[in-house]
């Protein structure tokens, strides 16, 4: 450890690391446009410029990326020559950037704006005409390049070069001139493009999903776990006006997925956007299915499974823990075997994130008791039965394909239950709508918090499976 | 005749002077062959250092130095390179080019000796794309050296195995730039690398890495020839030793010309054995010392000792020793616009300041000599000046943009202010320049003659 002195404090900093790393530990902030602390520092776009004293001589302003700390080094971040520096850097930057704030994407997070602002750098003197680029270049299924907003940092080269391995953007031409683009103009490929857009500190790259969506501060953004991988990356789940989820962007997390998330994940928003979902109840009358509410549903059903002998539970692999617990408890009374429908490895297994296994939960079930079982043998089972409750988000989904038989089902899902023995569906939150944990693959605890109010009428399914706990109990009884 | 002693030029003496046979002729190859015999590598190292050999790339850097710098062979087992900058772009500037040209040869054998000195196990040498002819002068004599067993594994039977590697660059100004050459010669963009790490410790590929000018690398076999002593005599005390200086522009002889270091511009420009004065007897009326990168000085100045020390005194550079002499019939507005495009085409693009920087400083001079500009811009340009240089940005482009830019407020606002107040350039506007020469295209002219 090296000890230094930033803003009049004294710090003890890694000496491996830049000055500006140091000064982020510390909390004290640094603009940076090139500097990523998940890439290699390039020291290129000179908004980092701050005042450093070494070894007694007088200060000089240098990039706070590329200085390595030193012993005795003093640092001011606040002195008056490097935000002047900082200032001419941010009227260099902005003399062709053609400030279209009002119709990009980035704007409202955008640290060309950011900094502007904090440096009180508003007007440029350049009366120049500024330069005009291709302002929509489509570089494959995820990401839309406005050559003019860029301000070169590289970052998105870099990304590519050592995160992804995929050398698959360069800059190109000479100058200011300069532009990013692919190899001959091909799209980008693999599962992690989707943050190419978040390294991007200016609207150059934005993700085509996102565009002209939502104005960012209009999102009400809540911190999550990713729900498609047993992986579980931390994640922002941001919605639009308590409607639906627009965006899931990656949250820095060091011990899970460090800065980034694969486009699986972030693309799969669309899913708990659901405008056909289940609200409330159904129970079978006749041949079809009749809307009442969720605890005529929970009646119904707590007669129908009191009434058989032979019945079993099957828990989607997207419970919480909680949620787990009050499942172990409703099956213990059922007298059923805790099991959970584990759907078969994926292809997008990788080396950065994604593990293959669509079950964020699988750790915390099997440490609840749960045991894991395919669809198809939950489904031959379930033939042999009179009646089985499926409990939880995509579980019906997880028996798509399968045939139930005839045996009696209660469902616990966001959606209806189609199958001919249905008897009674109960509405459940999506993921994003309830508190809770899920245990990643590595034992890492993650927290889901509620980004979206749940409808009025979609209880949580903790409370929905304790009353049809307490229900049983009655009916059993005979009251 | 000129009064001093010559020995860069000494063995350009006719069409075959790039041969090895004209160059053994001349006593070639006999440095080294003494220096592997008799020479430990440290004593090359101390023999160049005691001579005061400075670098002749532009930043006069101490040679025997900046060998120094390279790490402990014992200690630091990895390879290690010399890489030979022979990307000869500063506009002004072809003293490498005759080098290359006329004594290829005198390049190797200084090469093979600072390997030897450096313990390096390769060389490359980066040529300017545009140096087609002089690329296959060097790869000739090249060819001839490893034939004559001079390069290669076990040279002249020392046991000392040195390689040398050509290598052509595509005509970018800033793979001349240490750090950018050596990108470029990775394959990869020539985006200069921030320092430190330093060439030394972590260069081509990573391994320990000197660069050096091929002007500079010429010089060593004379100063293992003839001993640091002998090399100190020439020259001054700062500066010792000769140099290749060039001189164009409106002279009667332009050309390179070796003369010793300190030498007075005004006898470099006027002497009969060097440039031989103005053309037609015209005043001087601006004067680049070094290449376009040391920015234009009154033709006043021309009074000064052509060595580093002296030319910095000045208030510029001595830079590589090109001499670019304008005389009173030329707008040096439009000459300083000319530069401005020049590195506006050339920055790498990589720092905010110097990729904007350059591109602004050329919109306003062009303005200016177009009729275009405005009360206002000279300070613009001085603070834009300001923003990208000193010490600023990765490399040292933007100070060789904004240094032309400062020294042409400096010296010659008269002739801005002149063109905003009169709406451009008299010599644009009427085709003719101040003493009434014609200044238009040869097409031009001949059909307004027709009409």
């Amino acid at each position: 450890m090296t000890k230094i002195t930033v803003n009049g404090r004294e710090l003890e900093v890694d000496a491996s690391k830049p000055l500006i790393a140091a000064c982020d530990t510390a909390g004290i902030d640094v603009p940076r446009y090139c500097y990523h602390p998940g890439l290699e520092p390039v020291g290129s776009c000179r908004i980092c410029q701050v005042e450093v004293s070494e070894g007694g001589r007088p200060p000089r302003v240098m990039a706070a990326c590329r200085t390595q700390v030193s012993e005795g080094m003093v640092v001011n971040t606040e002195a008056a020559v490097a935000h002047d520096a900082r200032r001419e850097c941010l009227e260099f930057l902005l003399k062709n950037h053609p400030l279209d704030c009002p119709i990009c994407d980035k704007a409202g997070e955008c640290t060309l704006q950011d900094y502007s602002f904090q440096e009180q750098q508003a007007a440029g003197r350049s009366t120049e005409p500024r330069a005009t680029l291709e302002k929509r270049v489509d570089l494959g299924e995820v990401i839309m390049l406005d050559q003019e907003r860029c301000i070169l940092c590289t970052r998105c080269v870099r990304f590519q070069e050592e995160v992804t391995k995929k050398p698959e953007l360069t800059n190109a031409g000479l100058a200011s001139n300069s532009y990013i683009t692919t190899f001959a103009g091909r799209p980008l490929t693999g599962n992690y493009q989707g943050n190419l857009a978040d390294v991007c500190p200016v609207g150059a790259l934005t993700l085509k999903p996102f565009r002209f969506e939502a104005r960012v501060w209009n999102l009400e953004k809540s911190s999550s776990t990713c729900a498609e991988c047993s992986r579980g990356c931390s994640i922002s789940v941001e919605v639009l006006r308590r409607g639906d989820v627009k965006r899931i962007r990656p949250v820095f997390n060091p011990d899970v997925n460090q800065w980034w998330m694969c486009d699986t994940g972030r693309f799969s928003f669309p899913k708990v956007n659901d405008a056909e979902r289940l609200t409330g109840g159904l129970i079978a009358s006749g041949d079809d299915l009749m809307g009442v509410t969720t605890g005529e549903a929970i009646r119904h059903a707590a007669t129908v499974l009191t009434g058989t002998s032979k019945s079993a539970l099957f828990a989607s692999p997207f419970l919480t823990v909680e949620e787990a617990a009050e499942v172990k408890i409703l099956g213990d009374s059922m007298g059923a075997d805790l099991l959970f429908i584990s759907p078969a490895a994926n292809d997008l297994k990788d080396d950065l994130l994604h593990t293959g296994d669509p079950c964020p939960n699988r750790k915390g079930l099997e440490q609840a008791g749960f045991r894991a079982i395919s669809a198809a043998d939950a489904a031959t089972m379930i033939t042999g039965l009179d009646a089985a409750v499926l409990v939880g988000e995509r579980i019906l989904k997880l028996f798509a394909g399968h045939n139930l038989g005839t045996s009696k089902l209660v469902t616990f899902d966001t959606a209806a239950c189609l199958a001919s023995g249905v008897e009674a569906c109960i509405a459940i939150p999506f993921y994003v709508e309830k508190a809770g944990t899920w245990i990643n693959v590595d034992g890492n605890v993650g927290l889901l918090t509620i980004a979206r109010p749940a409808p009025a009428s979609v209880a949580p399914l903790e409370r929905t499976l304790g009353e049809l706990t307490t229900a049983m109990a009655r009916s059993g009884a005979g009251v | 005749m000129s009064g001093f002693e010559t020995y860069l030029t000494s063995r350009m003496t006719g069409p075959d002077s790039h041969t090895l046979a004209s160059y053994k002729k001349h006593g070639g190859y006999v440095a080294l062959e003494r220096a592997l015999k008799e020479m430990q590598p440290a004593e090359v190292t101390e023999s160049v250092k005691a001579s005061g050999l400075r670098g002749r790339g532009g930043a006069g850097f101490p040679t025997g130095l900046k060998w120094t710098f390279m790490p402990d062979p014992a200690k630091d087992p990895r390879s290690r390179y010399l890489a030979i900058n022979a990307d000869e772009s500063e506009p002004g500037t072809c003293k490498d080019r005759v080098i290359m040209d006329e004594d290829p040869h005198g390049l190797l054998e200084g090469i093979l000796l600072a390997c030897y000195a450096m313990k390096c196990e390769a060389s490359y040498i980066y040529v300017r794309g545009e140096y087609r002819h002089q690329y296959d002068r060097t790869v000739a004599a090249l060819e001839e050296a490893r034939a004559a067993g001079l390069v290669g594994k076990n040279i002249l039977g020392s046991g000392f195995d040195c390689e040398i590697y050509m290598h052509k660059g595509a005509g970018a100004y800033i793979c001349g730039e240490e750090t950018g050459m050596m990108e470029s010669l990775e394959g990869k963009r020539g985006h200069p690398r921030p320092k430190p790490p330093f060439p030394a410790g972590f260069g081509l590929w990573g391994q320990p890495t000197t660069v050096n000018n091929v002007e500079t690398i010429f010089n060593v076999p004379f100063i293992v020839d003839k001993g640091p002593e002998w090399y100190r005599s020439m020259g001054v005390e700062s500066s010792p030793g000769n140099f290749l200086v060039g001189i164009s522009g409106n002279v009667n002889k332009p050309g390179v010309y070796e003369a010793p270091l300190g030498t007075n511009a005004k006898v470099l420009l006027e002497a009969d054995h060097f440039a031989g004065g103005m053309t037609e007897g015209r005043k001087l009326k601006a004067w680049f010392t070094g290449g376009s990168s040391t920015g234009m000085m009154p033709g006043e100045t021309v009074d000064v000792g052509m060595d580093h020390d002296s030319v910095k005194a000045a208030g510029t550079m001595l830079g590589t020793a090109a001499m670019i002499m304008l005389d009173d019939t030329q707008c040096v507005v439009r000459a300083m616009q000319i530069i401005a495009r020049f590195y506006d085409h050339e920055t790498c693009g990589q720092c905010s300041q110097c990729r904007e920087g350059c591109q602004w400083l050329h919109q306003i001079f062009k303005r200016i000599e177009e009729g275009q500009g405005r009360d206002g811009d000279i300070d613009l340009l001085t603070s834009i000046g300001n923003g990208m240089a000193p010490g600023k940005t990765i490399c040292a482009l933007a100070d060789a943009a904004a240094i032309p830019a400062h020294l042409m407020v400096k010296h010659f606002r008269a002739d801005l202010e002149e063109h905003i107040r009169d709406g451009g350039c008299k010599i644009n506007k009427t085709g003719k320049c101040a003493a009434g020469h014609s200044h238009k295209a040869p097409a031009t002219e001949k059909a307004e003659a027709q009409a």
